[in-house]
C-alpha cells in the first residue's frame, strides 16, 4: 500500500521535471527573442492615416525581428506638431512641413538640418461612396473632377443633379441627397484633397471657402472648412466607417483607397485629363506620379518633396488625378527623446519598409515606389544618427516597379482604360471587357488588393477579385460574375424617387423598376386618430385615480 | 468639523457661568487632523493651480479676442477668430439631453433599489450599478457609435417628423414624406451624444440618491406606514421630500460629469462650428471634444485658445458643482450627513 503511493511518487517526479522544462522553455523562449531584440530600442511615431494601413503592415512585420515599433494614426498635422515637440521619434505626413501655410493657420518652423522627408508609399485619395439603387449597391459611379468639387462645396447636393448623370449616362440615380463626409482633424488627406480642388478647380474652391467664412482663398488647408449638411469625422478610419455604416446611404467620404477596399465599398472613378474616368490601382498611380515632380535638391529643406501639378494635368489614359505620395519624416539630429538606439531601430525599420515592405502595398491598396525614390531614400535613411547603414542590392527587394533597365515597370505594364471608361462612353454593360472594369473598380473587393485587376486586366482579374462590388452586399452569383453591380437605366427616373435597380443574375439583367409612393407628411385623419388612442390611453389609467380623489374630496369637505 | 462640544468632557449643566471647553487631543488625534487638514488644503491648492495654470495658458488667446470669445461661433485660432459661442452651447446642450433623460432614470433606479427591491435583490443591483459607473467612457463612444446610433434614428426621425414644430426638435434637409430621405441627418446629433453620457452619468446620480434614500429615518418611515400610507404614499411623503437634496446634488454631479464628457461625445458627433439648436441634426460640438479634436494639431496659439476654452469649462463645472453641493448641504439629508 504504502510503496504504490512512493512509486506514483516517483513517476511524478520526471513529469514535473518534464513540465517545470516546457514552462522554462515558454518562459524563455520569448525572452531569448527579448534579448536578442535588445539591439532594439523601441520607437514610437504618430502622424497620417492615409499611410496607416501599410505602416501598420510593416510595423506588424518587423515584429519578428524583435523591433518595437508603434504608430498611432492621429492625423498629418498631429504627426507634424508632435514630431516638432519631441514626443515621438519619426512622424508620417501625407505633405510637408507647412511654412508658409495658405489657409491662414500658424507657420510650422522645424529647425533646419533636423529633420529630412522620406517618401515610404504612393497611394490615391478616393472618394468612397455608399449609394443604393433599388436595393443593390452602385458600384461603377464615376464623377468628374469638378462634380467632386461641386460635391464637396455643397453645390451639388443630390444625387440625381444633372452633372452626375452626365458622368454616368445610363445609371437611374436616386433623388437623394448627398452627404458629402470629411475628416474633423487636421488631415494630410484633406491637404491633399484641398489642395487638388484649388489647383483644378480654383474659383469653386474659392467661392465656397468665401461662403464659410474661410477668409479669401483658403487653397490647400489640413481643416476641412465644413457647412451644414456635411459630416466631418476623425481619422480615414471614421470616414470610412461613416460611409459604410447603414445610415451613411447617400454619403461619400475622401479616405486613401486601402481604406475602401478594407470596407469593401466601392469607389467614385474620377475623369482625368485624357478623358477617362480611372480609379487609383496601384498601376494607375505608379503612372500618374510619373508626373510628379520631386524635389531634387539635395540642399533644400524640402528635398525629396512632390509638386503634383504635372499630376493633375497628365494626358496619359491611366491618370489617377489624386495621387500622391505619403513621407516619413525622419529625425537628424539626437535630441529631445530620441537616441541614437532609437535611430537604429529606425534606420532598420526604415530599410525594411524601403525594401522588401514595397512589395506588399500594391495588396495593401497602395503603390511601390520607383526605383529613384527608393534609391533616395536609402541615402535619406543613411543620415539618421544612430543607423548601421546597410548596403542593400536593390534588385533583391522584389519591388514590383523595378526592371533591368530601370524604368518603372509597374507603370509600363499598366493596363488601360477600357473603352467604356471614356468620358461619354456609354457606361461599361456586361460581357464587355469593360464592364468589369465598371463593377470591379468599384468593388473595392476583399480580396480587393487585386482590384489593380480593375482597371486594367480583363474580365478575369475582377471576377477573381470578386469583384463584386457587389462584394459584401449581394449574392455569391455576384462575385463569380463580374457584371454585377451594372444598373441600367430604366425608362423614367422622373419624379425623382423613382429608380432602377439591375440585378445580374448569370449575365442576366433584371430591372427593378421602384414605384413612388407618395410620403405622409402634415396632419391627416390618421394621425388625429393617433391622438385620440393617446388621449384615451392616457384617459384609461388616469381618469379612475382623479375621479376617485375628487370624490373623497367631496366627502371630505362634505364631513 | 469636529467642533468644540463634539470631544469636551462633560459640561457642567447646572453651572451659571459655562465653562470654557477644551479638547485634550492626543498626539495620534493630532497627528491625523492635520493630516487631513493638509489633504483637504492639496486638494484646493490642486483645484486653485488647474485654474491659475488654465488662467496663464489662456491668456495670450483671451487678451487677443477679449469679450468676443464669448460671442464668436468659429474656431480658427491661427487667424484669430474663435470662440465658444457655439461649443458651449452644444456642450450645455448635450449635457441637457443628458440630463433629462438620466435623471428619471436615476432616479427611479434608486427608488427602487432602496425601497422597492427585496432585500436579496438590492445588493446585485447595486453592484451592477457600480459596475455600469465603472465602464471606460471610451466603451460607452464606440457603443453608442457602432450600436445605439443607428438604432435611435428611428425614433429621432419620428420625433422631428411629429414634434418637429418645436424649435429645438425641428431636423434642417429633413423630407418626411420622402422615401429616399437621407437618414445621416439624423446622425451625429446632440441627441445620440446626450443619450450615450445620459447612460454614463446615470450610474452616478443613481448612487448618491441611493445613498440619501436609504438614510430616510425608519421612524418616519413607519410611522408613515402605521398611518396608513401605502408604500408610495411613503415614499412621497418620506423618502422623497428627505431625499431631496440628495436628488438634486446627484442631478448636478451628473450635469457636472455630462459637461465634461469628452470621448464618447468625440465618437459620436460630427463637429460643427455654429450655434446648433436642434438637437435632433447632425452636427453638434463640445468644449472637451474641441480640446480632444484640436489638442495634437494646434500651434502655440491655438493651444493657448483651447486652454481658454478649458477655464471656460472648467469655471462652469466648478460653479455647478458648487451649487450641487451647497444644495446637498442646505437640505436635510445633506446636513445630516455633513454634521
Amino acid at each position: 500500500m504504502r510503496t504504490y503511493p512512493m512509486g506514483r511518487r516517483f513517476t511524478a517526479v520526471p513529469l514535473l521535471a518534464a513540465l517545470l522544462a516546457v514552462v522554462a522553455s515558454v518562459l524563455l523562449g520569448p525572452g531569448a527573442g527579448i534579448a536578442a531584440a535588445t539591439s532594439y530600442t523601441p520607437i514610437a511615431g504618430a502622424g497620417s492615416t492615409w499611410a496607416e494601413n501599410a505602416v501598420d503592415q510593416w510595423r506588424r512585420d518587423v515584429n519578428q525581428y524583435g523591433m518595437r515599433i508603434s504608430y498611432s494614426g492621429t492625423g498629418s498635422s498631429d504627426g507634424r506638431r508632435q514630431f516638432l515637440s519631441g514626443t515621438v521619434d519619426y512622424a508620417v505626413s501625407d505633405i510637408p512641413f507647412q511654412t508658409h501655410p495658405t489657409d491662414g493657420s500658424a507657420a510650422e518652423n522645424p529647425a533646419a538640418g533636423s529633420y529630412a522627408y522620406m517618401p515610404i508609399v504612393a497611394g490615391g485619395t478616393v472618394f468612397m461612396y455608399h449609394l443604393t439603387i433599388g436595393g443593390k449597391k452602385v458600384t461603377n459611379l464615376r464623377l468628374s473632377g469638378d462634380v467632386v468639387t461641386k460635391i464637396f462645396t455643397r453645390a451639388i447636393t443630390y444625387w440625381d443633379d444633372k452633372a452626375i448623370k452626365a458622368d454616368n449616362p445610363g445609371l437611374a440615380l436616386p433623388h437623394r441627397t448627398i452627404v458629402p463626409v470629411v475628416r474633423s482633424d487636421g488631415s494630410g488627406s484633406t491637404a491633399q484633397f484641398t489642395l487638388w480642388m484649388a489647383n483644378q478647380h480654383t474659383s469653386l474652391w474659392n467661392a465656397y471657402c468665401a461662403k464659410v467664412g474661410r477668409s479669401g482663398a483658403c487653397g490647400q488647408t489640413s481643416n476641412y472648412p465644413t457647412t451644414s449638411g456635411m459630416i466631418a469625422q476623425s481619422g480615414d478610419l471614421g470616414v470610412a466607417g461613416y460611409v459604410a455604416q447603414g445610415y451613411g446611404e447617400g454619403s461619400i467620404g475622401y479616405v486613401n483607397y486601402s481604406y475602401a477596399l478594407n470596407a469593401h465599398f466601392p469607389v467614385a472613378k474620377v475623369l482625368n485629363h485624357a478623358g477617362y474616368y480611372t480609379e487609383p490601382t496601384p498601376q494607375n498611380v505608379a503612372v500618374s506620379l510619373l508626373k510628379a515632380k520631386i524635389n531634387t535638391n539635395k540642399n533644400s529643406a524640402d528635398y525629396l518633396t512632390q509638386n503634383l501639378n504635372g499630376v493633375y494635368t497628365d494626358s496619359d489614359k491611366r491618370n489617377y488625378p489624386l495621387s500622391s505620395y505619403s513621407y516619413m519624416i525622419l529625425p537628424l539630429k539626437v535630441e529631445g527623446t530620441f537616441t541614437k538606439a532609437k535611430g537604429n531601430t529606425l534606420g532598420a525599420f526604415s530599410y525594411y519598409f524601403m525594401c522588401q515592405g514595397q512589395q506588399q502595398a500594391p495588396s495593401l491598396g497602395y503603390s511601390p515606389l520607383p526605383i529613384n525614390l527608393v534609391k533616395a531614400g536609402f541615402d535619406q535613411i543613411k543620415r539618421i544618427p544612430g543607423v548601421s547603414a546597410q548596403s542593400i542590392d536593390i534588385k533583391k527587394c522584389n519591388n514590383p516597379t523595378f526592371s533591368a533597365d530601370g524604368t518603372n515597370k509597374l507603370a509600363q505594364t499598366a493596363p488601360y482604360p477600357k473603352a467604356c471608361d471614356k468620358k461619354g462612353a456609354a457606361p461599361c454593360t456586361t460581357g464587355s471587357g469593360g464592364a468589369t472594369t465598371s463593377s470591379s473598380s468599384t468593388g473595392g473587393s476583399s480580396g480587393g488588393t487585386t482590384s489593380g485587376g480593375g482597371t486594367g486586366s480583363t474580365g478575369t482579374t475582377t471576377g477573381g477579385t470578386g469583384t463584386t462590388g457587389a462584394a459584401g452586399t449581394t449574392t455569391g452569383g455576384a462575385s463569380v460574375d463580374p457584371d454585377t453591380g451594372q444598373t441600367l437605366s430604366p425608362a423614367g427616373s422622373s419624379g425623382g424617387t423613382t429608380s432602377a435597380g439591375a440585378t445580374t443574375a448569370g449575365g442576366t439583367v433584371a430591372l427593378a423598376q421602384p414605384v413612388t409612393v407618395a410620403g405622409q407628411s402634415g396632419w391627416s385623419s390618421a394621425q388625429t386618430l393617433m391622438l385620440l388612442a393617446a388621449i384615451a390611453l392616457f384617459a384609461l389609467i388616469l381618469l379612475p385615480s382623479v375621479v376617485s380623489r375628487v370624490l373623497h374630496s367631496r366627502k371630505d369637505s362634505a364631513s | 468639523m469636529a467642533s468644540a462640544e463634539a470631544g469636551s468632557g462633560r459640561p457642567g449643566l447646572h453651572d451659571d457661568i459655562p465653562r470654557r471647553l477644551g479638547t485634550a487631543r492626543g498626539t495620534g488625534d493630532r497627528i491625523f487632523r492635520y493630516q487631513l487638514t493638509s489633504a483637504g488644503v492639496v486638494v484646493l491648492a490642486i483645484m486653485a493651480a488647474v485654474g491659475l495654470f488654465l488662467l496663464l495658458r489662456a491668456g495670450q488667446a483671451l487678451r487677443a479676442t477679449g469679450f468676443s470669445f464669448l460671442t464668436t461661433a468659429q474656431w480658427q485660432p491661427d487667424v484669430h477668430r474663435f470662440g465658444i459661442a457655439a461649443v458651449l452651447t452644444g456642450t450645455l446642450l448635450i449635457a441637457a439631453v443628458a440630463v433629462t433623460i438620466s435623471v428619471p432614470l436615476a432616479l427611479g433606479t434608486a427608488l427602487f433599489i432602496s425601497d422597492v427591491a427585496p432585500r436579496p435583490l438590492r445588493r446585485t443591483l447595486v453592484a451592477m450599478v457600480d459596475l455600469m459607473a465603472a465602464v471606460p467612457s471610451v466603451v460607452y463612444g464606440l457603443w453608442g457609435l457602432f450600436f445605439l446610433q443607428k438604432n435611435v434614428i428611428g425614433l429621432s426621425r419620428w420625433l422631428s417628423d411629429w414634434f418637429g414644430w418645436i424649435p429645438f426638435l425641428h431636423v434642417d434637409g429633413a423630407q418626411p414624406g420622402d422615401p429616399l430621405a437621407s437618414a445621416s441627418v439624423y446622425t451625429a446629433s446632440t441627441f445620440v451624444a446626450g443619450i450615450v453620457v445620459a447612460l454614463m452619468v446615470a450610474p452616478i446620480q443613481c448612487s448618491v440618491m441611493r445613498e440619501v434614500f436609504t438614510q430616510a429615518p425608519a421612524g418616519e418611515r413607519e410611522g408613515a406606514y402605521a398611518l396608513g400610507a401605502t408604500r408610495w404614499g411613503m415614499i412621497r411623503a418620506v423618502v422623497l421630500p428627505y431625499g431631496k437634496g440628495g436628488v438634486i446634488g446627484g442631478t448636478m454631479l451628473g450635469l457636472g460629469r455630462a459637461l465634461g464628457e469628452t470621448i464618447a461625445v468625440y465618437l459620436i458627433i460630427s463637429p460643427v462650428f455654429n450655434i446648433q439648436p436642434h438637437i435632433l441634426q447632425t452636427g453638434t460640438n463640445s468644449v472637451s471634444s474641441l480640446i480632444a479634436l484640436h489638442y495634437g494639431d494646434a500651434s502655440d496659439f491655438g493651444m493657448s485658445a483651447l486652454m481658454a476654452a478649458g477655464l471656460a469649462l472648467f469655471l462652469l463645472t466648478l460653479v455647478v458643482n458648487f451649487t450641487a453641493s451647497s444644495i446637498v448641504a442646505r437640505s436635510r439629508s445633506g446636513a445630516q450627513s455633513e454634521g
